[in-house]
């Protein structure tokens, strides 16, 4: 697999000194058989991708708008309102370019494989579904393209790394063969990069994936009719949407039951069944993942962030600026952690703060205060062990300002370590947003929205009934995801840091809060 | 004297601990957007009340004027530290917080004892014989329980387990199992486990066995709910740790020295095996803590978590302030307990340096 190029002293003189362009150019059949395939795959899903990038636009700008406007709020209100106004009108432009997005036709999309249909008779062929299919068929062909197509993404990923390694790379080896070697026979984290990915997969195509959409069947379910057969009358008839879900709702007894893989009276298919409220769980549960990721994600990021520069700050500069380190970071870990999340969330009820992003932008931005001690105390010793060394020194000697010298010259030696860790502890920021929105009363993700662990709270009661699917299903996705983290974090560790052997401390990182 | 010596120093050094705790639960409750005052009264309070509210809150004098954070912050650490918690305002108005407190202490105290114990009792044991039969159909399964075991959130599991126990569910028979208990809710056992003999005309108070009984039984499942997390830590690191001292030196020797396996085991592996595990089982009780929340919202436990829970909803700033206090103080006992543990088991690891 490794490059195959065979060198003469010229020819290597030559690749050392070329551009990436200039060596795609000299030899760019692999490049073009790559990109064109590449260019296939993304056709497919032009519209639906477009959405998605001014969706993260859009939120990029909602998240970084709303930081700014703290900052300004503290010094003036105006200045605030200003900032505030200028994310609306931006907001509303990016909505409209997402909208027009969203039109475009994709493979994928619920418009080409719909699965929303009615029978003309009691046992008739089905109007509006994927070729006359039945609903739960044609939800079927289209999740499992989904996934195919999601596979299909990320191989062709994994295939331009190769692509470029073999054919691009002025280096022959570099240390992340390595790791990706490492990680071809390491089962367990096998395991987990897939748990990842059919979790990433169901988060990005949520509203492709669900046999109806969050708008319809969840957030405005009095805005859409639905037409169905009704065997009573025989005929044909419409209804809303909240009428139906009224209707269709999980409450244990009698026939007030819609079990996972089944049909309620009004022709729609429910493969996690429905929930309390008639919604159907599915729907909620891939919407859900949406928000779990991305809430998950942000706040690690949040937490590697504070942890790094707080760490190479400390080793940096030393004394004052490490013993105030020390003691922030103790005050926060000598609450325990559930503790202070809820507190900190009581403390931000009714903020505006609370509602971006539905409560998840805040819930991230606590999450991150609040882990960040655990991923500092892990690259701390590294941080400070290389501030001692003498390239350090000679930096600073050399004039060079210290946050060059951090970011060149310490960073890339501790970076390793954040990866390992912070993988290592995503799982329980997992379970413990879910707790939160388990927990409910505007501490975690705020209603209507989607959150798993409030899909757990409303299945409590009927756990022993025949609507056990309400809280059983949304807790095994979270262990499945959180088992399938936990493999990744660990597949991660032994692949960076082969040396290293799971210790205490990782555990104790990797157990995190308790949900 | 030298292990005493030692306890003080840690007691010392878990004074800066508590102060950094109660520093950052006065910034979040008082420097925050949050206001008690909303909370307490509503929006459109009477301000004569309004007035009155803020004057035993502390935040304004009897004369209007508003406190100095600095005063406020300080009267704030010397109330709290002097279990001078004030009165609820919300969740039962008026009665004082310590015993409010105190009253909720026993449900959480016997919870987590049974939680600890039922972890270690099961916990360390698997991991014993995972490591000690590593790459065996019975080691794999130990160590992938333990895995996802641990990946299951505790309200979760609670969420399943009072479900099944509950009239109708597959486990409905065990509240009539032995003798007759509730499972949900907080058992009247816990209250009576002293009764009493009169003994030539004084009371002398004896444990009721037959309430300890009632009591165990009804915590159980609770107990072994909170304590699952941490015995999936256990399964893993005990099994880590019998692996490694296992394959050591000293092992060998012991072997060649004719000794039996079971001594071998006993006094040489678990012994070993225990250092490695001892910040896992006192990390259960970060884990504890938290979980005891969401066990006893679930459970119904009339405990220190389901307090707190309410004290947020409530907003009731002297409860959330009284029980961190006591979080905090519980917290920094066991990181006592654990360091002097460690000398007892490796008497190497130094009096004089002691750890972190």
């Amino acid at each position: 697999m490794c490059a195959t190029v065979t060198d003469t002293t010229d020819e290597r003189d030559l690749r050392d000194e070329t551009t990436l362009r200039d060596r795609v150019l000299a030899n760019p059949m692999p490049a073009l058989t790559w990109s064109a395939v590449a260019l296939g795959l993304l056709a497919l899903e032009f519209g639906a991708f477009l959405a998605g990038v001014l969706l993260v636009l859009d939120s990029a700008l909602v998240g970084v708008s709303a930081l700014v406007e703290v900052t300004v709020g503290l010094f003036s209100q105006a200045g605030a309102k200003t900032v505030l106004g200028f994310q609306q009108s931006a907001s509303g432009v990016l909505d409209g370019f997402r909208s027009t997005a969203n039109s475009l036709p994709t493979l994928l999309s619920r418009e080409t494989i719909p699965n929303q249909g009615y029978q003309t008779s009691a046992d008739g062929a089905w109007e509006n579904t994927f070729m006359g299919l039945e609903p739960g068929i044609a939800w079927a062909i289209r999740a499992t393209l989904v996934y195919v197509y999601a596979g299909a993404i990320a191989y062709w990923a994994f295939r331009g790394w190769d692509v470029f390694r073999t054919h691009y790379r002025n280096a022959d080896w570099s240390p992340r063969d390595d790791v990706v070697d490492r990680l071809r026979d390491h089962r367990w984290a096998q395991f987990g990069i897939i748990v990842v990915l059919v979790f990433t997969t169901m988060a990005l195509f949520a509203p492709a994936l669900g046999p109806t959409t969050v708008g319809q069947n969840i957030e405005s379910p009095y805005s859409h009719e639905i037409q169905y057969f009704d065997s009573e009358s025989g005929e044909v008839e419409t209804a809303f949407v909240g009428d139906a879900n009224f209707n269709s709702k999980s409450k244990g007894n009698g026939n007030q039951n819609v079990g996972p893989m089944s049909y309620d009276d009004f022709g729609r298919f429910h493969p996690f069944g429905t929930l309390t409220n008639g919604r159907d769980l599915f729907t909620f549960i891939a919407m859900g993942a949406r928000i779990s990721l991305t809430v998950s994600a942000l706040s690690i990021i949040f937490a590697g962030l504070i942890a790094i520069i707080m760490s190479l700050a400390s080793a940096y500069y030393k004394g004052i600026v490490d013993l105030a380190t020390i003691l922030a970071a103790d005050g926060i870990t000598s609450i325990p952690q559930l503790l202070l999340l809820l507190m900190v969330a009581m403390a931000f009820q009714g903020h505006w703060l609370a509602g971006v992003f539905n409560g998840g932008f805040l819930l991230a931005l606590v999450f991150g205060a609040t882990s960040w001690p655990g991923l500092w105390r892990a690259v701390r010793g590294p941080a400070l062990q290389v501030s001692e060394e003498e390239w350090i020194d000679a930096a600073r000697s050399f004039g060079q300002r210290p946050s060059v010298t951090m970011r060149k010259h310490m960073l890339p030696y501790v970076l390793p370590y954040l990866l390992i860790y912070g993988s290592m502890s995503v799982g329980s920021i997992v379970i413990a947003l879910s707790a939160l929105s388990f927990i409910g009363s505007g501490l975690g993700i705020n209603p209507p929205t989607p959150a798993w662990g409030r899909a757990i709270s409303m299945g409590r009661e009927y756990v022993s009934t025949q609507s056990w699917h309400i809280a059983f299903i949304p807790g095994t996705m979270i262990v499945v995801l959180v088992t399938g983290l936990n493999a990744f974090g660990d597949g991660i560790r032994d692949a960076i840091d082969p040396e290293s052997e799971g210790g205490a401390e990782e555990e104790a990182a990797a157990g995190g809060t308790a949900g | 004297m030298n292990k005493l010596l030692y306890l003080a120093k840690r007691l010392v050094l878990g004074v800066p601990v508590v102060l950094f705790g109660l520093t950052m639960t006065f910034l979040i409750l008082y420097l925050s957007p949050f206001d008690p005052m909303t909370a307490i009264l509503g929006r459109d309070a009477d301000p004569e009340t309004a007035r009155q509210v803020a004057v035993a809150l502390g935040i304004r004098y009897p004369d209007g004027t508003p406190v100095p954070l600095w005063i406020q912050y300080k009267n704030f650490l010397v109330d709290t530290i002097t279990f001078n918690f004030g009165q609820s305002w919300v969740v039962t108005r008026g009665q004082s917080v310590g015993t409010l407190v105190w009253e909720r202490m026993p449900a959480t105290v016997w919870l987590g004892f049974w939680s600890v114990v039922i972890a270690l009792l099961v916990g360390i044991p698997l991991g014993l014989y995972a490591g000690l039969r590593s790459n065996t159909w019975g080691d794999y399964t130990a160590s992938f329980g333990g895995i996802v075991w641990r990946a299951m959130p505790n309200f979760w599991l609670a969420v399943m387990l009072a479900g099944l126990l509950s009239a109708g569910g597959a486990l409905s028979f065990y509240r009539g199992f032995l003798i007759p208990t509730e499972v949900i809710g907080t058992s009247n056992a816990l209250k009576n486990m002293l009764g009493s003999v009169a003994l030539g005309g004084i009371s002398v108070p004896v444990p009721n066995f037959y309430n300890w009984a009632v009591a165990f039984k009804w915590i159980l499942p609770a107990a072994l709910v909170l304590g699952s997390s941490s015995m999936g830590n256990e399964v893993r690191i005990g099994r880590t740790a019998v692996l490694e001292s296992i394959n050591a030196p000293y092992i060998e020797t012991a072997k060649a020295k004719g000794l039996s396996t079971k001594t071998i085991i006993g006094k040489h592996v678990a012994r070993n095996a225990m250092i490695p595990l001892l910040p896992v089982i006192m990390g259960e009780f970060y884990l504890l803590i938290g979980g005891s929340l969401l066990v006893e919202l679930v459970f119904g436990i009339r405990g220190m978590g389901n307090l707190y829970l309410s004290a947020i909803f409530a907003s009731d700033v002297p409860i959330i302030g009284a029980l961190t206090y006591v979080f905090i103080l519980i917290l920094v006992f066991f990181n006592i307990a654990q360091d002097i543990a460690y000398t007892v088991i490796d008497p190497r690891i130094g009096l004089e340096g002691g750890t972190e």
